[in-house]
């Protein structure tokens, strides 16, 4: 069998991409419950979903290794590899925030969000999850475009990108005003950082998605 | 003489080896795109490979087989009937060894190559260096180099074309079919030169090549606008996949016509040195050129189809799952690329290999961001064997020769 020949076509990264896209996506409605678990008084399965999530990362991890040995040096791509896997590098870096996120919870669980902040940290975690959510999306579409290299293709993955970019802003904004209230509290200094450092460890994912954008944005550069 | 009655038997069972072989690995070239593409499934791939491969070795083979033994080998070897009977049948089984052990362990060689090769190991040890042709030889080694580098060009060029006036537009649909009798066109344009400048056809008609050119652009238009039309009447898609649809059927028109001339040239590989022995046996001596009796032909095309039909399917099963492949568009443009390749190369007097062709195609999309991942560390492997191939065919041809010579 002339076996060469077909050993030149090999198994697209930009499917692996997709999928891991996909368990970023997995992972973000799970923290999304693990989180609101949290913000109720009542809850008692916040350990259980910190498990999925840790879970669901390691799958993710394996596909993530997967891409990164799959990629000769000699493979031709309509992007060079090197974004491939730095894109790779920000998607992941979303999981690795999210499962962060939890961690730092679990090491101080007593710790709970005062009434007054409730809302903003609701606020928050809905406004990391929104990038999250769309970067499934925009992959699909970038593959699209790699068909056709049409403007039209093009714009609607820039508009993507730039939505991401939006919500990124949209997060920092409630970041600030969470980290403003809480250094305004007559709390003990323990609470005071546990909290701080919270909003900014869920401000880091929305960061990491927009990244993510910014290589895709790089991916399309003509 | 019953000894050389003997030779004659094993020569058809070499020969058929050879054909074999052939067919299961060269069919590959033809029909891989457009089975990758899934514009056809493997078992109408194999069908239609067979059918054509036999026709194209039946009734446009003869004369590619003449210039092959002749072009390489000087006619003066040919004083001595005895030797050239022992030559041909090692130069056949040197042939068929190697083409064995390159699929044995997965290697791409050209067929026409190795045969090439086995021809020039016999010339030298027969009658010296100076009884080969150098000039042929090295077309041989300069078309290493062409083949890949035009069919690679081609492709970049027909692809990017593809690019920028039809799928980058939003109505891709609307404008594939409204640009399909130039594609169809250009595809039957090559297609026609190739029947009247490659084969005994146009040798038959007494056309030349301003005739033959016109004659091509006739049927291109007509056949473009007729194919515009029977498009539009049974395709029905949108954007997109309406593009890619309509390049699906020119795609299986392209790869018929590879799987056409595929029969038609590499059926001399394994019936030239067949040819000569069954004249040699028949009637004792031999001129410069063969006249190869049909039912050889016949006999060759059927061993090529047997080889497809038994081991091809293997090959395009392969890139059937988890591999990136090409969308018609993509296959298209290889396909096209390589066929014109072929023709021009044939044209300019060398003996080119589909496989080297077709390889420089793939590339050409690859390198005009075509395919979503193309892996090209195979190239330095398969540019390795394509050169290993003469010397390797050519001293098992010298080994074999010298056994025979004992044995006969």
């Amino acid at each position: 069998m002339r076996v060469p020949f077909f050993k030149m076509f090999m198994t697209s990264p930009f499917e692996g991409l997709q999928e891991h896209a996909e368990k970023v996506m997995e992972c973000a409605l799970t923290f999304q419950q693990a989180m609101e678990c949290y913000f109720s008084d009542k809850c008692k399965t916040f350990e259980e979903f910190r498990q999925e999530v840790t879970q669901i990362e390691s799958q993710a991890d394996v596909i993530k290794r997967r891409i990164r040995g799959h990629i000769p040096k000699e493979t031709m791509m309509p992007i060079s590899n090197f974004l491939v896997f730095r894109y790779l590098r920000e998607q992941d870096g979303v999981l690795d925030a999210v499962e962060d996120t939890l961690d730092w919870i679990s090491y101080r669980s007593e710790t709970k969000i005062p009434e007054e902040l409730k809302k903003d940290f609701s606020m928050l975690v809905d406004a990391v999850i929104a990038p999250i959510e769309v970067l499934s999306k925009m992959v699909a579409e970038a593959r699209k475009y790699f068909k056709t290299y049409s403007e039209d293709q093009r714009v609607i993955v820039k508009d993507i990108i730039h939505k991401l970019r939006r919500q990124e802003h949209k997060a920092d904004k409630f970041e600030d005003i969470i980290k403003k209230k809480v250094f305004n509290m007559e709390a003990d200094a323990v609470i005071i950082f546990h909290l701080v450092r919270l909003a900014e460890t869920i401000g880091s994912i929305a960061d990491h998605a927009q990244n993510a954008g910014d290589m895709m944005r790089a991916m399309l550069s003509r | 003489m019953p000894q050389e009655f003997y030779v004659l038997i094993f020569g058809y069972i070499v020969g058929f080896y050879m054909a074999w072989n052939i067919g299961a690995n060269d069919v590959a070239n033809s029909m891989a795109p457009v089975v990758g593409a899934k514009a056809i499934t493997i078992r109408q791939a194999v069908f239609i490979a067979v059918i054509l491969n036999i026709l194209g070795a039946v009734f446009i083979g003869s004369h590619v087989t003449n210039t092959i033994r002749k072009g390489i080998v000087s006619t003066e070897i040919l004083t001595d009937p005895h030797q050239v009977l022992i030559g041909a049948l090692s130069a056949m089984l040197a042939a068929s060894l190697w083409v064995n052990f390159a699929t044995w362990k997965s290697l791409p060689v050209s067929t026409t190559h190795s045969i090439v090769g086995a021809m020039t190991g016999f010339g030298i040890i027969a009658g010296g260096f100076s009884i080969i042709n150098w000039i042929k030889l090295a077309a041989v080694v300069v078309s290493w180099i062409i083949s890949p580098v035009f069919s690679l060009v081609f492709s970049y060029l027909i692809f990017k074309i593809i690019l920028k006036l039809i799928l980058s537009k939003e109505n891709a649909f609307f404008w594939s079919l409204k640009l399909s009798p130039f594609f169809i066109g250009s595809t039957v344009f090559v297609v026609v030169l190739s029947f009247l400048f490659k084969t005994p056809l146009g040798k038959n008609l007494c056309i030349k090549a301003p005739e033959a050119l016109m004659m091509a652009f006739i049927m291109a238009v007509f056949f473009g606008f007729a194919g515009m039309n029977l498009l539009k009447s049974f395709v029905k898609g949108s954007k997109l996949d309406g593009a890619e649809e309509i390049f699906r059927f020119i795609q299986i028109g392209t790869a018929c016509y590879v799987a056409l001339a595929q029969g038609a040239n590499d059926v001399a590989n394994a019936i030239g040195p067949l040819a000569v022995i069954y004249l040699l046996v028949k009637t004792g001596s031999i001129g410069a050129t063969v006249p190869v009796p049909i039912f050889l032909l016949l006999f060759g095309g059927i061993g090529i189809a047997c080889g497809i039909s038994m081991a091809g399917h293997r090959v395009m099963e392969t890139m059937g799952k988890k591999i990136t492949t090409l969308s018609n568009t993509r296959g298209f443009a290889v396909n096209f690329a390589t066929a014109t390749t072929v023709l021009l190369a044939s044209k300019m007097g060398l003996p080119v290999s589909t496989t080297h062709a077709a390889v420089g195609g793939v590339m050409g999309i690859g390198l005009a961001r075509g395919v979503e991942a193309v892996n090209f560390g195979i190239i330095y492997k398969i540019m390795l064997y394509w050169i290993l191939t003469v010397p390797a065919s050519a001293v098992i041809s010298m080994v074999i020769f010298k056994i025979l010579q004992f044995l006969l």
